[in-house]
C-alpha cells in the first residue's frame, strides 16, 4: 500500500515533467521565435551612412489619405501627387487644394502650364482644374510609361517596356525616339530590367535619362545623340547598387542630380559631373523593405519625396541652405 | 374469394440467405462508393506562398529531408536578365563575374549564362540548392523578385505536420491541392498554378 503511494507520486511527477517539456517545446519552437539565420543576407553594413555626409534634414511630412501613391511633381508652389485613380494638389503646408478623379490609374506625371499624365501606355493632357484637353494615341501593348518630362517645346515620354524615350510635340506628334541602340550616335541602348526608368531635363533643356541596368545617367542632344554620361556603380553610399538604380531621379538648380535608390533605400545628391555630393535621406529614415521614393524639387532647392510605404509626402531642406 | 394469396412464411434458411446477400450487396456498394470518392477527391500537399515568404533560412535547416525539399525556382518571365544580378552576386562583389568569391549562393547553385550583351540568364542547379533563400533575399531587395522558394514534390515526403511549416515565422506554408501543387510567381498572381516549376 505504501509502495503504491510512492509509485503514484513518482508517476505524477513524471507526468508533470513530461507536460513541462511538451509545453516548453510548444512555445520555444513556435513560429516567430527568434532563430538565428545562418544564411542571412546582411546588407546593414552598406546601409550605414556617416552623419557628416547627410546634408539635408526632414522638415515636414504630409500624410496622404490614399491607398496606392504612384508619383509626384512640383510646379508653381503646388505639389501634385498621383495616387489610385486621382490627382491631388497640395500646397507645401499640406493643405488640399484640389482632388481630381481620373479615368484610370496614372503611372507618371509632369507639369508645366498643363498637367501631363501617363496611363501605362498612353499620355493624357489636362488643364490644372483636371479637365482633359487631349488624349494621345497609345504606344502599344508593350509600352510601360514610367516617367514624363516637359520642356517649352516637347514632352519626353520614358517607356520602360520598349526601353526608349519618345520626344513628342504637345499634340502628341512623335519627333524622334531617343536612346535606341545606335553605334553611329554612340548610343548603347538603355538597359531597363524592371519598370524603373526615369527622365528629367537640365537647366538648358537637355534630356537626362537614367540607364538603371548600367547605374548610369545619360545626357542626349536635341538630335538624340549621346552628349555625355556618368556611371557610379558601388554598394557603398557614393554609388548605385543592385540591378536597377537609381530608380528615380530629378535635377536641382545648378544641374545637381537628386537620385533615389531601391534595395538600400537612400536619396542622394550628385554634381553635374556625377561626383557624389551627399545624402538627403539615409536608409534608416525609411521603413524596412521600402520602395524607392519618387522625387521632385521645389524652387528653394528643397527635395520633396513621395514615400510609397508610409503614404507621405516628405520635405527635406538643406542643412545650411547653401546647397 | 380464393384468389387472395396467402403469404408464405419465410423460413430461417431463406432469411439468412437474403440477409447475407443484402449485406454483401451493401458492402460492395459502400466499397465502390469509397473507392470512387478516393479516386475523385484531391489530396493536399505542402507549398510556400512566395508572397508571404520572408527568406528566413529555416527551410534549409528544418526539413526532414537532407538537403531540404525546398528549392529555389526561377520565374523567368519576371527576371530582368541583369548583368548586375542581386540574387547571384554578393553586394560587394569585386567584379561581375562567376568567380567563387563573387557568388552569393553558399553552394554555388546558380549557373550564370551569357545571353547577349548585357543580359545573362540564371539557372538553379537543384542538386546543389539547399533552399537557404539567400538569393531570394538578394533578388527581392535589388531585383524583380523572380527567384523564390518552392517545395519540390519529387523530393518532399509530405509529412502530416511539416517541420518547416511549424517554425515558419511568416506562416507562408499552405496545404494546396496535389493536382496543382506549385505557387509560381507570375502565374500565381493571375490565379493559376503550374504543375512543373522548371
Amino acid at each position: 500500500m505504501k509502495n503504491r503511494k510512492y509509485i503514484n507520486h513518482i508517476l505524477a511527477v513524471m507526468a508533470i515533467f513530461i507536460a513541462g517539456i511538451i509545453v516548453r517545446d510548444f512555445f520555444v519552437n513556435r513560429s516567430g521565435k527568434n532563430i538565428d539565420n545562418p544564411y542571412a543576407y546582411d546588407i546593414s553594413e552598406f546601409a550605414q551612412v556617416d552623419p557628416s555626409e547627410v546634408i539635408y534634414k526632414e522638415v515636414k511630412a504630409l500624410r496622404l489619405s490614399v491607398s496606392e501613391p504612384k508619383g509626384i511633381a512640383f510646379a508653381d508652389g503646388i505639389i501634385y501627387v498621383i495616387a489610385d485613380s486621382s490627382m491631388i494638389q497640395l500646397n507645401e503646408s499640406g493643405q488640399l487644394i484640389k482632388q481630381t478623379h481620373l479615368e484610370g490609374s496614372p503611372t507618371a506625371i509632369a507639369v508645366n502650364e498643363k498637367v501631363w499624365l501617363a496611363f501605362t501606355n498612353r499620355v493624357v493632357q489636362l488643364d490644372k482644374d483636371g479637365n482633359v484637353i487631349s488624349r494621345w494615341q497609345d504606344y502599344g501593348e508593350r509600352a510601360v510609361i514610367t516617367s514624363l518630362a516637359v520642356s517649352d517645346q516637347y514632352v519626353y515620354v520614358a517607356d520602360a517596356g520598349n526601353r526608349l524615350v519618345y520626344q513628342c510635340r504637345f499634340d502628341g506628334e512623335l519627333v524622334r525616339r531617343v536612346g535606341e541602340k545606335d553605334e553611329q550616335k554612340g548610343v548603347p541602348g538603355f538597359v531597363v530590367p524592371s519598370p524603373y526608368f526615369d527622365i528629367a531635363l537640365s537647366d538648358e533643356g537637355f534630356l537626362w535619362a537614367v540607364d538603371p541596368g548600367r547605374h548610369s545617367l545619360e545626357n542626349f542632344n536635341a538630335d538624340g545623340a549621346m552628349r555625355t554620361s556618368w556611371t557610379k556603380s558601388s554598394v557603398k553610399t557614393e554609388g548605385f547598387s543592385g540591378c536597377c538604380n537609381p530608380a528615380h531621379m530629378t535635377i536641382l538648380a545648378d544641374n545637381l542630380f537628386v537620385t533615389s535608390e531601391k534595395g538600400i533605400v537612400r536619396v542622394k545628391i550628385y554634381d553635374q559631373h556625377g561626383e557624389y555630393v551627399g545624402v538627403v535621406a539615409s536608409p534608416d529614415q525609411f521603413d524596412e523593405d521600402s520602395y524607392a521614393p519618387d522625387v521632385c524639387v521645389d524652387e528653394n532647392n528643397r527635395v520633396i519625396l513621395l514615400d510609397f510605404n508610409r503614404k507621405q509626402v516628405r520635405i527635406f531642406e538643406p542643412l545650411n541652405n547653401e546647397q | 374469394m380464393n384468389d387472395k394469396k396467402t403469404s408464405k412464411p419465410t423460413n430461417r434458411r431463406e432469411f439468412i440467405q437474403k440477409g447475407m446477400r443484402a449485406t454483401l450487396g451493401l458492402s460492395l456498394a459502400g466499397l465502390a462508393g469509397v473507392a470512387a470518392f478516393k479516386a475523385s477527391a484531391d489530396d493536399y500537399v505542402w507549398q510556400i506562398d512566395p508572397f508571404k515568404c520572408v527568406s528566413c533560412g529555416r527551410c534549409a535547416d528544418y526539413c526532414v529531408v537532407t538537403p531540404s525539399a525546398v528549392k529555389c525556382v526561377h520565374a523567368y518571365d519576371l527576371c530582368g536578365y541583369c548583368d548586375l544580378c542581386g540574387g547571384y552576386l554578393k553586394p560587394d562583389a569585386n567584379a561581375l563575374s562567376t568567380a567563387a568569391e563573387n557568388q552569393l549562393c553558399p553552394t554555388a547553385a546558380i549557373k550564370r549564362k551569357f545571353v547577349e550583351d548585357p543580359y545573362f540568364e540564371y539557372e538553379i542547379i537543384e542538386t546543389l540548392c539547399i533552399g537557404c533563400a539567400k538569393c531570394v533575399e538578394g533578388c527581392s531587395a535589388f531585383g524583380n523578385g523572380s527567384l523564390h522558394l518552392q517545395v519540390r514534390h519529387d523530393l518532399c515526403v509530405n509529412c502530416n505536420e511539416c517541420s518547416i511549416a511549424r517554425v515558419c515565422p511568416a506562416d507562408a506554408f499552405l496545404r494546396v491541392p496535389a493536382s496543382s501543387p506549385y505557387l509560381i510567381k507570375g502565374d500565381f498572381t493571375t490565379g493559376n498554378s503550374t504543375s512543373n516549376p522548371t
